[in-house]
């Protein structure tokens, strides 16, 4: 697991085409380090197999449309 | 009734005196506007106070009671968090954004509370967009907690914390998508319920995170807090995430006993990491008085509770997708804070966006294992006591830790309610979570609890 750096922020955000005041771009280090330690400490692929998916239950789930 | 009683009574007692021709709705209303006037130079808590609307929702609920209505919610008057679309009224979401739009329609569940019979008092302040703490250069001017005026009352729904526990409403609507409920029912000493995902309706609602949004009901007791629930929970065809799922009689079961119930107390490491000593005493404490009820308090592993901050990069992320074009073409319409925030959920990639929410239905199943055994999860809602504004401003110290998103990215009901004060003075809280669509189990033993003490009946200095 590795701390986001500084140097990583910014790169991040150039590549998505935003711009951060100077002056935030340490909390805005923290809050990709801390939202980021779970994902860089686990091997995807060794994670059970779970998916994102959508799931349809008969008494806790329904769509908009009754299905 | 003397005036203190009348501002701080409960929805049952109000319906009793109401139908005992003690006291009208009009009479309430007036003193509760009265009072608003009064406390808002220093509280902040309305956006908007819609005397006109309550004065004309009051001598309605009047007529009704004449008329011999007996719904329990007839009369009773309520804020709504400004994030809540209201027909023909303002509704900003904390933000200058939004300073001057007026919706065409209500949200789903105004509409529901005020078919029950509510007074709509007015609209309450929030966090902007749920999300940005209001710094002292922001358009609007951010709600203050009655308990120590230096201190947030929590957010999002920062106005209805503050005016339940200040007593200008008697209930309130907030929203909680990391705690935006849980958290000023903790700070402001009252009570607060992230129903289940899909058990209250979206729609109508500002966004800030699909999948993480909730809507629910705040109030100064578990009982209120039912009463609303049991007006607002059903199906709605407007939300896609509406469930189908029955509704239960949320009322009734109140005052039953919680002896045999099993209580699972769920990775002390986690939800107690860094928590004021006096908010792990009063957790104790509260674990001891629910014991001495017939219940039986154990620990429970959880150990994937770690992977829980992950939920920043959900709701980031989905908040960015909501927000991209205006944050790229008007930056400058939003505050410094939540700009920067928001734009740091752009920052994240796709991948990492899959990820999250794999380890997010993980730890969701695995807390879902956990209720196979026991009924109910109890951790403090917050691991401290409400902060200072000052404190809040400095984003060096980083986001505020807290014990409530995991029943965000869970989708679990979960229900804040006071436990006890700090030396200062300020108001700690418990956490109840339950099975998916058990409110009525959850709101049992907080109800329970709240019995058998007597911090829900403190009033704040104001």
């Amino acid at each position: 697991m590795s701390d986001v750096t500084l140097d990583e922020v910014k790169k991040r955000a150039q590549a998505a085409g935003l711009t951060l005041r100077e002056d935030r771009l340490e909390m805005v280090r923290r809050l990709l380090t801390d939202a980021l330690a779970p994902l860089r400490k686990t091997d995807s692929r060794a994670v059970q197999a779970i998916e994102p998916a959508v799931t349809f239950d008969a008494t806790g789930g329904g769509t908009a449309d009754g299905t | 009734m003397a005036r203190d009683d009348l501002h701080y009574a409960s929805i049952r007692d109000l319906g009793q005196r109401f139908r005992e021709r003690k006291l009208s709705p009009v009479e309430l209303t007036t003193a509760l506007l009265e009072r608003i006037e009064a406390l808002e130079p220093k509280l902040h808590t309305f956006v908007t106070v819609t005397a006109e609307r309550a004065l004309a929702d009051a001598k309605a609920a009047e007529a009704a009671l004449g008329r011999g209505d007996t719904r329990p919610l007839l009369g009773i008057p309520v804020g709504y968090k400004d994030l809540y679309f209201t027909r023909g009224i303002k509704t900003t979401a904390g933000s200058a954004l939004l300073e001057n739009w007026v919706p065409t329609t209500d949200a789903t569940c105004v509409t529901r509370l005020q078919d029950a019979g509510c007074v709509m008092l007015g609209k309450l302040i929030t966090h902007e967009f749920a999300w940005g703490i209001q710094t002292p250069e922001h358009r609007f001017k951010p709600a203050r907690n009655p308990w120590n005026l230096d201190h947030i009352p929590g957010g999002s729904s920062s106005g209805s914390g503050a005016a339940l526990a200040a007593g200008l409403c008697v209930g309130a609507l907030g929203s909680d998508t990391g705690g935006s409920i849980r958290g000023p029912a903790s700070f402001s000493g009252i009570v607060g319920l992230k129903p289940t995902y899909g058990r209250c309706s979206r729609a109508g609602v500002v966004t800030l995170s699909w999948t993480l949004d909730h809507t629910g009901p705040m109030a100064r007791t578990v009982e209120d807090c039912a009463y609303l629930l049991q007006a607002l929970a059903g199906h709605d065809p407007a939300d896609p995430a509406s469930s189908r799922a029955p509704v239960s009689d949320y009322v009734t079961p109140l005052g039953a006993s919680v002896r045999g119930f099993k209580i699972g107390v769920p990775a002390r490491d986690f939800f107690l990491e860094g928590a004021d000593p006096e908010v792990a005493r009063a957790f104790e404490q509260a674990l001891q008085t629910l014991q001495t009820l017939g219940a039986d308090v154990r620990d429970v592993p959880l150990p994937h509770i770690w992977d829980s901050p992950s939920f920043m990069v959900i709701m980031a992320s989905e908040a960015f997708a909501y927000h991209e074009r205006d944050v790229r073409e008007r930056p400058e319409m939003y505050g410094d804070l939540l700009r920067e925030r928001l734009v740091h959920g752009g920052l994240y990639t796709s991948a990492e966006y899959v990820q999250a929410m794999r380890l997010r239905e993980r730890l969701r199943r695995e807390m879902l294992g956990v209720l196979g055994t026991v009924d109910l999860l109890a951790t403090p809602t917050s691991p401290k006591p409400a902060p200072t504004f000052a404190t809040m401003y400095d984003t060096s110290l980083g986001f505020p830790r807290s014990n409530t998103p995991p029943f965000n990215i869970s989708g679990l009901p979960a229900l804040a309610l006071p436990c006890g004060f700090s030396t200062r003075g300020l108001p700690l809280s418990l956490q109840l979570a339950g099975r998916p669509f058990d409110e009525a189990t959850v709101l049992r033993a907080g109800h329970a609890y709240e019995r058998a003490t007597e911090w829900h009946t403190r009033r704040p200095p104001v």
